[in-house]
């Protein structure tokens, strides 16, 4: 009798594991310093670590969840249809995301296409990631230029005090990008510091915040770009509803600045 | 109350800034000679002819004024740089169409007013500012802020956007809104019954808002109470379209009498 051949290789548990812890920390030496260090892994983030990791800028994405995207694989009310007002459907084109149009200057996507696009988009421009890894604090260097973040494992976040004393660990780069939404994580704590102040964001105001966060994404303190939601609750502009137009362009925007000021410095 | 009580105006002055759209602001000035036959004069862009350094601190100004919290009290504060920059790019740049800041919309006021009357208000000139921006006023009543079409003043500010914002739409709109229809979809449905952006309508409403402010630089009461007559102060979309171009007359008796008393005594 013939014996049937496995399908797959017979390799040992020892092997798995160090394959894992390997790979895992030859890319996070080499990730321990980079030049763009982004907060936040969800569509402005990810757009602004596609972007730059095109034009060779080593890039990490921190991300607190183990799964990337953000807000984009769901639209409002928890339907996986996200919609993006013209001219955001240019840069769902550049990425191969298929898309219809709603109405007038508005376009749907499906939610999880579009955002496992854009995540392919990033790894494929040379992004690497550090997710379930939340942020923790900035790293400062002289005139309090941001320099870096301070992170450790979420699940130490999650758990109580008493039995997680894991101490954070810093990771150093030219230049952070708050991408983190809302929280504005990195623009906080610079807050906390009583380094700049913030004032959240005003009621939500679709129509106009798409331009206003576009607008105001940028530098808002040494070494420290700020992208996307981020943007409207460092500067108090309207809160936006769930269109992710200006998340994109806001990405882009963040990464044209960036780039800029890389070639100054 | 309605008794004069500042001098006829020589002049009415119209003044802009930013891209007002298809409003027609010469068609305005000759509504406002026709009515009330006191010359018009257009006056432009209102940050034209201003040095370098002083359009910096007027952006510095304007950055400062912004309300933040619809909810809260406004408390000045010290802006960021890229405010101030996102200020200065807009008012260097005369084709600016972007807006959806509030502005405090009485230290809105006093800098344009430091603009045009350079500390000194003159009441010969009646100054009406038209804005592609918003401003708001503090509501006592409910305790926020609220987006106004027109500040009266010295200048009188009239904000385009303002005039498509503040007037609350059909109250069937913000059901279904709330709901999650598109705005998009809603603004197909309910066409006509409220103005939009680029509105062709814009100009016919906003000679009675002018006509309210060269009202108020005299009797120091733009409004009245008949939702017949161009003063009225409305709070719906639809009353603004009634008053504004479906009303019964254009001015009720007692205001038709009080634009013939300024006609005589401007003449």
């Amino acid at each position: 009798m013939v014996q049937k051949k496995n399908i797959f290789t017979p390799v040992s548990e020892k092997e798995v594991t160090r394959a894992i812890v390997d790979g895992f920390a030859r890319q996070f030496i080499e990730y321990v310093e980079s030049d763009c260090l982004i907060i936040g892994g969800g569509p402005s983030g990810l757009m602004v670590g596609r972007d730059i990791a095109l034009k060779g800028v080593k890039t990490l994405i921190v991300e607190r969840n183990n799964y990337i995207g953000g807000g984009f694989w769901i639209g409002g009310y928890l339907m996986n249809k996200v919609t993006v007002r013209e001219p955001g459907q240019k840069i769902l084109e550049e990425l191969g995301i298929p898309y219809e149009k709603a109405v007038r200057g508005l376009y749907v996507a499906d939610g999880p296409h579009a955002c496992s696009k854009l995540i392919a988009a990033a790894c494929d421009a040379g992004v690497k990631f550090a997710n379930m890894t939340i942020f923790d604090d900035v790293v400062l260097r002289e005139g309090n230029r941001v320099c870096g973040a301070v992170v450790n494992w979420t699940p130490v976040n999650a758990l109580p005090r008493e039995i997680t004393c894991v101490d954070p660990i810093a990771l150093e780069a030219k230049f952070v990008v708050d991408s983190t939404g809302h929280d504005a994580c990195v623009v906080k704590k610079l807050e906390e510091r009583g380094i700049l102040k913030t004032v959240g964001f005003g009621a939500m105001w679709v129509e106009q915040s798409e331009d206003l966060v576009v607008e105001h994404t940028g530098e808002a303190h040494p070494g420290l770009i700020v992208t996307g939601m981020a943007v409207a609750t460092t500067y108090g502009l309207p809160r936006m509803g769930p269109t992710f137009g200006a998340m994109l362009l806001s990405g882009r925007k963040g990464a044209q600045v960036l780039l800029q000021k890389m070639k100054k410095k | 109350m309605n008794d004069l009580i500042h001098p006829i105006p020589s002049a009415i002055d119209l003044y802009q800034e930013g891209v007002l759209g298809n409003l027609d602001i010469t068609q305005i000035g000759e509504y406002l000679e026709e009515k009330i036959c006191i010359p018009f004069r257009i006056r432009g862009n209102i940050y034209k002819g201003f040095s370098k350094k002083r359009i910096g601190e007027i952006s510095k100004e304007l950055a400062r004024v912004k309300v933040k919290d619809p909810g809260k009290k406004f408390i000045e504060g010290t802006p960021f740089q890229a405010e101030i920059d996102y200020e200065e790019r807009r008012i260097r740049d005369p084709y600016w169409k972007i807006f959806g800041i509030l502005y405090e919309g009485a230290f809105y006021q006093e800098i344009i007013s430091n603009l045009i009357f350079k500390g000194g208000v003159d009441f010969k000139r009646c100054v009406v500012f038209f804005t592609n921006q918003l401003f708001g006023t503090w509501d006592r009543d409910d305790q926020r802020y609220h987006a106004r079409v027109s500040l009266y003043g010295f200048p009188c500010l009239i904000s385009l956007p303002g005039l498509v914002e503040a007037p609350a739409k059909p109250k069937e709109f913000y059901l279904k809104k709330q709901m999650g229809t598109p705005v998009e979809w809603l603004k197909e449905e309910y066409q006509g019954r409220f103005l939009d952006h680029g509105d062709s309508r814009m100009t016919e409403v906003l000679k009675g808002y002018a006509i309210q402010a060269l009202l108020f630089h005299v009797t120091g009461d733009p409004f009245c109470d008949d939702r017949d007559c161009r003063f009225f102060n409305s709070h719906w979309q639809e009353e603004v379209l009634h008053s504004q171009m479906n009303g019964k007359y254009e001015f009720c008796p007692k205001h038709e009498k009080i634009l013939e008393t300024i006609r005589d005594r401007s003449m």
